[in-house]
């Protein structure tokens, strides 16, 4: 176990000096975004060879406890926010916004116990990686518009406003934040749905009101709601953008907070 | 006259317009949040409250498809927006017509389309009752921990055309009779097999399921009737050794060495299999120990016109975005 957590923490180190890069480089002019990615990439390989080196050991992938959630979230989301990195240079300040949320996660999972936990039967099934896969697609979405949404937040408050001045006008990144709404909101449905197919399978039954589920389906619900009223007002940028932050608040309340919280059978349990 | 020709229509309109209305989208959204929390904590909060903003927003969304032109030139929202309306509505005959329940079915006996616990909507109508399955026995396998692991089931069952087939259920395969689903549960234990030999009438075989286990690894007792004349007894199943060891992996099976206590009143009686006592008139043997499964059954017609619905509703959505978007680069 030592060797897959110095490996661990070697791209925690990774991800923690692109940060700071990326952070300087908005507070200071200089733009390092070739660094900033090389070490995210870094991150993501070490972080790879970790997971893969705790799976074969254990014989499942990072589902179970509070440290392996943690642990795949803070790689899916470095992933997705990666690519987008990559093909959206226009997004790339918004670094300075999602690498301090990610530091929040990595902080949290040094703290986790990396013990192991049990792999309960319902979790053999395709439907597994599947719901997984599609919750983290939406959590990394949304996490790209928050991050966007947050320029236009420190604009509106006076920070960085030189720094982010040769970025695109509000409206323009209100736009871009949009369309990762739209791609959480296609995900969060395909997430839903798969649950609920697992959820059959598993526990005879599509629905039944655990915690998750119904959080999750408040987050969908918040999502139509910021959909519609970006439709039904035309609101300033500035409103959109506290929209998309109260998303990915609940977001992630639900996904890192309900599951360790109640006592229900998304747990796992017996 | 005239004039009130023309006020109906306007009225008629006017009324249409407000109910297609997307700010009244917004509120409807907006009741429905705390009605879904309310769900979450009241099992009796599961109907009205979300029924009321449910068909608030079913309403709307009609209105809004016959007047807004941005459905008219958005086909794909069109489909969407449909596929969901449509999901309400079969949630809500599904609602109406469900069954769900349990079951314990002793090893090798046949289920007869009773159940222990039902709930079902008021209009259900299937035919549990000619429902036929038996299963022969199951094995668990148990993580140290005692944390529960794969569950085999080997069924017996009668198809809709009156053959028996056979399959293995557990975990994430029910078995699917007609529209019914058994799923097996964490509910399973030992069930002692009783013959009961009363005077003037024929023998018949009985018996007693003892609570679940391991769970209840320190209640393994119960009571059985008599008949008529001679009331309840209590029962025990007593044995020492270790069936699921927390130290190591074990797999469920029914102890070695066993006996079964019976009380009556003050008398007490030590049964091993093939052991018979007679307590007021009646005569009680024990012919041996087999394993019973808790079932749950789930009912829902509905369930591949949902995921069918569901997969249209998402490909829409995906088709919507797709079509707005190409339109302009990401990075623009
Ligand atoms: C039930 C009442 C609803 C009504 C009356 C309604 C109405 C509408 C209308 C008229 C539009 C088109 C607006 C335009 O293009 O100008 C629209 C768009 C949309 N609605 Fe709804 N809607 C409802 C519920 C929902 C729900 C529950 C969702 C769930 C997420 C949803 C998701 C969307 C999406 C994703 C769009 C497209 C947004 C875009 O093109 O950017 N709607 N809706």
């Amino acid at each position: 176990m030592e060797a897959e957590l110095q490996v661990l923490w070697a791209a925690i180190v990774a991800y923690v000096l692109s940060g700071v890069i990326a952070i300087f480089g908005v507070a200071l002019g200089r733009h390092r975004e070739r660094i900033v990615l090389g070490l995210i990439v870094l991150g993501l390989t070490l972080q790879t060879v970790s997971l893969g080196m705790r799976w074969s050991r254990i014989g499942h992938g990072p589902f179970i406890t509070l440290f392996e959630i943690l642990n795949s979230n803070v790689w899916s989301l470095m992933l997705v926010f990666a690519i987008a990195y990559w093909r959206i240079p226009k997004l790339r300040p918004s670094a300075a916004v999602v690498m301090p949320v990610m530091f929040v996660l990595m902080g949290w999972l040094m703290l986790a116990h990396p013990g192991e936990g049990h792999f309960p039967p319902t979790y053999r099934t395709p439907w597994l990686y599947i719901h997984i896969g599609m919750a983290k697609v939406f959590l990394g979405a949304t996490l790209v518009a928050l991050g966007i949404a947050g320029i236009v937040l420190l604009r509106r408050f006076g920070v960085g406003i030189r720094r982010f001045a040769n970025l695109p006008d509000d409206s323009r990144l209100d736009e871009l934040a949009y369309r990762f709404m739209a791609l959480a909101l296609v995900f969060d449905t395909l997430m839903l749905i798969t649950g609920a197919i697992w959820a059959q399978d598993a526990w005879g039954r599509y629905w039944a009101w655990d915690p998750l589920e119904t959080w999750s389906f408040i987050t969908w619900l918040l999502l139509a709601f910021a959909i519609h009223m970006r439709l039904t007002f035309r609101p300033h940028p500035v409103r959109n953008a506290w929209m998309i932050v109260a998303v990915f608040v609940l977001a992630f309340l639900t996904f890192f907070g309900v599951p360790f919280v109640s006592e229900s059978a998304h747990k796992g349990a017996v | 006259m005239r004039a009130r020709a023309s006020t109906w229509p306007a009225f008629f309109s006017w009324t249409l317009g407000a109910l297609a209305s997307l700010r009244l989208t917004l509120v409807l959204i907006v009741l429905l949040a705390p009605a879904v929390v309310l769900a979450l904590n009241f099992e009796e909060w599961r109907s009205w409250p979300l029924a009321i903003p449910l068909a608030g927003l079913a309403v709307n969304l009609l209105a809004a498809l016959a007047t807004r032109p941005a459905f008219r030139v958005q086909p794909a929202l069109v489909v969407f927006h449909l596929s969901l309306g449509a999901l309400l509505l079969l949630i809500a005959l599904g609602r109406l017509s469900y069954l769900r329940g349990t079951l314990e079915l002793t090893e090798g006996a046949l289920f007869d389309g009773d159940l222990t616990t039902v709930d079902a909507g008021p209009f259900h109508a299937g035919r549990l009752k000619e429902v036929r399955f038996a299963h022969d026995g199951f094995t668990i396998g148990y993580d140290p921990g005692l944390k529960r692991n794969t569950t085999r089931n080997p069924v017996r069952w009668l198809d809709e055309s009156g053959r028996w087939r056979k399959s293995v259920i557990g975990d994430h395969h029910p078995l699917v009779i007609g529209k019914y689903r058994f799923y097996t549960s964490h509910n399973k234990g030992f069930a002692a097999v009783l013959s009961v030999e009363s005077e003037g009438s024929l023998p018949r075989t009985t018996v007693v399921h003892f609570p679940s286990y391991p769970i209840n690894e320190f209640g393994q007792t119960n009571e059985l009737q008599l008949g008529d004349a001679g009331g309840n007894v209590w029962m025990l199943l007593d044995f020492d050794e270790v069936i699921l060891d927390p130290a190591r992996k074990s797999e469920f099976r029914l102890p070695t060495d066993y006996q079964l206590i019976v009380r009556d009143g003050d008398a007490r009686h030590e049964l091993s299999t093939g052991n018979a006592v007679s307590l007021k008139g009646v005569t009680l043997r024990f012919e041996g120990l087999r394993t019973w499964m808790g079932y749950n059954v789930f009912y829902d017609w509905t369930l591949p016109w949902l995921a069918a619905t569901s997969a249209l509703a998402v490909l829409s959505l995906g088709w919507h975005f797709v079509g707005k978007f190409r339109l302009k680069a990401w990075d623009n």
